[in-house]
């Protein structure tokens, strides 16, 4: 494991920094240093590989029935990226259900609502992850 | 020699490090690393599942675009089996003959290259005001590759088309979820016996990986993306334009702008077919601090079928354009990389914009034409910078 992923948060931590080390530049606070960024680094090795690949819907009283019917076939950040006014959800989610999403007509309507209030125009813009790697690829 | 105050000192900085230990570790076991993509490398991730990755402005400082960092765009599941040794290509439709072939039957055709800017039709569909339903691309989903493989029209000629033939379609092998209309298109069959329009097999002198649509594509040079279909299974040759969402409702353009919310009757709409003419800035990046003196503006301009005659910088808010100097590397259909020399007059905050013009006299516009889908942005392109 780089320890590249620890100078570079990713979008879900926006504004984590790591804490300032403290000053006066010592054997035993560098040795200490290596030591906590090494465990660090053990301590994200060991998370199992694949854990986040795909992002999650918002909590809320929708949140089971949005999952079951929208990522059947895509993952949640094709939604969460989204900022649509009701009149644009609704379009979506009637589309949608027309293409093979299984929602409850009794639902259609709470479904709009949790989608049209989460990701409105006026919510702030998505900031999307990126993908591993150091940009340095030349062919 | 270390004084007593010293080792304290040692003593308080390590306690105080060992302090932070607990929060170093606790930020590392929540940390989301980055999302490993086969093949792909620090690119915006849109989508996992489906794929859709965008190349980071930054990227554009190339004139090939290396595989890893071109952006990746599916409207389905890639194929989950792909095997060389038993991929056919059918050829069909309105033809004497129709043709099977092998890869390797593919392979023994002359092969051409074309170096083509490679565009979504949707690339900043985030930047349209109201924002509209689609993955929400900022200014990445291009790049520029060299492309190689038969001519489409050898292949087509092999077959025998028809005078009745008049569009040509294409289906890949992607995976449909749901009740998902399949992602087919067609194009007309002047575009599909044009010298440039390839059925590539090769990126960048290396076979397609798997995400461009190993073991071959359609290379629609000049064109929105949706019409270089990839993982290519079949091509049909039909006595009209195809039926099916992928050419209307989608992919389609009013004739005459509209407002948002207007309703738009299909007969009033038009395909979406050639890119249109475009600059990004690729550096400085939006929101830099950067130092006093001689500042490098640059990135990339292109303009789908048409040449692109020039490139203008402003830092006065728009009041005057200056040319930018173009990167010698060109070809008909590919981008051509720019740079500006600028020196500010002071400090301060300043907007840099970039503007592009072509051989057929558009140029890109103050403001992009808002429309429901969201294709084919291309205001003028802007960056705020700081300069301290």
């Amino acid at each position: 494991m780089s320890l590249n992923v620890l100078r570079k948060p990713s979008s879900s931590f926006e504004g984590t920094r790591l804490p300032a080390p403290p000053r006066g530049p010592v054997k035993l606070t560098t040795a200490l240093a290596v030591a906590v960024l090494a465990l660090a680094a053990w301590a994200q090795a060991q998370k199992p590989a694949g854990v986040n690949v795909t992002a999650d819907l918002p909590a809320g009283a929708m949140q089971a029935k949005a999952t079951t019917a929208c990522t059947e076939c895509h993952e949640a950040r094709i939604i969460l990226q989204q900022r649509l006014s009701k009149a644009a959800w609704t379009k979506e989610v009637d589309k949608m259900t027309k293409w093979g999403a299984v929602v409850d007509p009794a639902d259609r309507d709470a479904l709009i609502d949790y989608l049209s209030t989460n990701f409105s125009p006026d919510k702030p813009a998505y900031d999307p992850q990126r993908t591993a790697g150091a940009g340095k690829s030349s062919k | 020699m270390n004084s007593r105050r010293d080792f304290l000192k040692h003593i308080s900085s390590a306690a105080l490090l060992a302090g932070t230990a607990p929060s170093i570790l606790t930020w590392a076991l929540q940390q989301q690393p980055a999302v490993e993509v086969p093949g792909e490398d620090g690119m915006v991730l849109r989508s996992f599942r489906f794929v859709d990755l965008e190349s980071p402005v930054e990227y554009f400082n190339t004139w090939l675009t290396p595989v890893p960092h071109f952006f990746v765009r599916n409207h389905m599941h890639e194929p989950s089996e792909l095997d060389a040794h038993d991929w056919r290509l059918s050829i069909g439709g309105e033809v004497d003959k129709p043709l099977t072939l092998s890869l390797a039957e593919l392979s023994k055709i002359e092969t051409h290259s074309v170096v083509n800017t490679l565009e979504c039709a949707g690339n900043g569909r985030s930047l349209h005001r109201p924002q509209v339903p689609g993955i929400q691309w900022g200014k990445g989903a291009v790049g520029t590759a060299r492309f190689s493989g038969p001519r489409l029209r050898d292949v087509l000629q092999r077959a025998g088309v028809k005078p009745t033939g008049k569009h040509v379609m294409f289906r890949g092998l992607d995976e449909v979820p749901g009740k998902v209309p399949p992602f087919i298109r067609s194009i007309p069959i002047e575009k599909a016996l044009d010298s440039d329009t390839l059925i590539a097999t090769h990126m960048n002198g290396s076979p397609l990986t798997k995400h461009h649509g190993f073991p071959a594509r359609g290379l629609v040079p000049g064109w929105i993306g949706a019409a270089s279909c990839k993982w290519l299974t079949e091509i049909k040759v039909l006595d009209a334009e195809f039926v099916g969402n992928f050419m209307s409702p989608g992919y389609r353009l009013p004739n005459q702008p509209v407002k948002p919310g207007d309703a738009v009757k299909p007969e009033d709409t038009h395909p979406v077919t050639a890119l249109t003419v475009k600059s990004v800035i690729a550096g400085p990046s939006d929101g830099a601090t950067l130092k006093p003196g001689k500042i490098v503006v640059h990135g990339a301009a292109w303009a789908g079928e048409a040449d692109l005659v020039k490139v203008e910088i402003s830092a006065d808010g728009g009041a005057t354009w200056s040319p930018a100097r173009l990167g010698h590397e060109q070809s008909h259909y590919a981008w051509r990389l720019w740079s500006y020399e600028w020196k500010p007059g002071k400090d301060g905050d300043y907007t840099i914009q970039s503007r592009a013009t072509d051989s057929q006299g558009r140029t890109q516009p103050e403001a992009a034409v808002w429309n429901p889908s969201g294709y084919l942005y291309n205001a003028a392109d802007r960056v705020n910078i700081h300069v301290a």
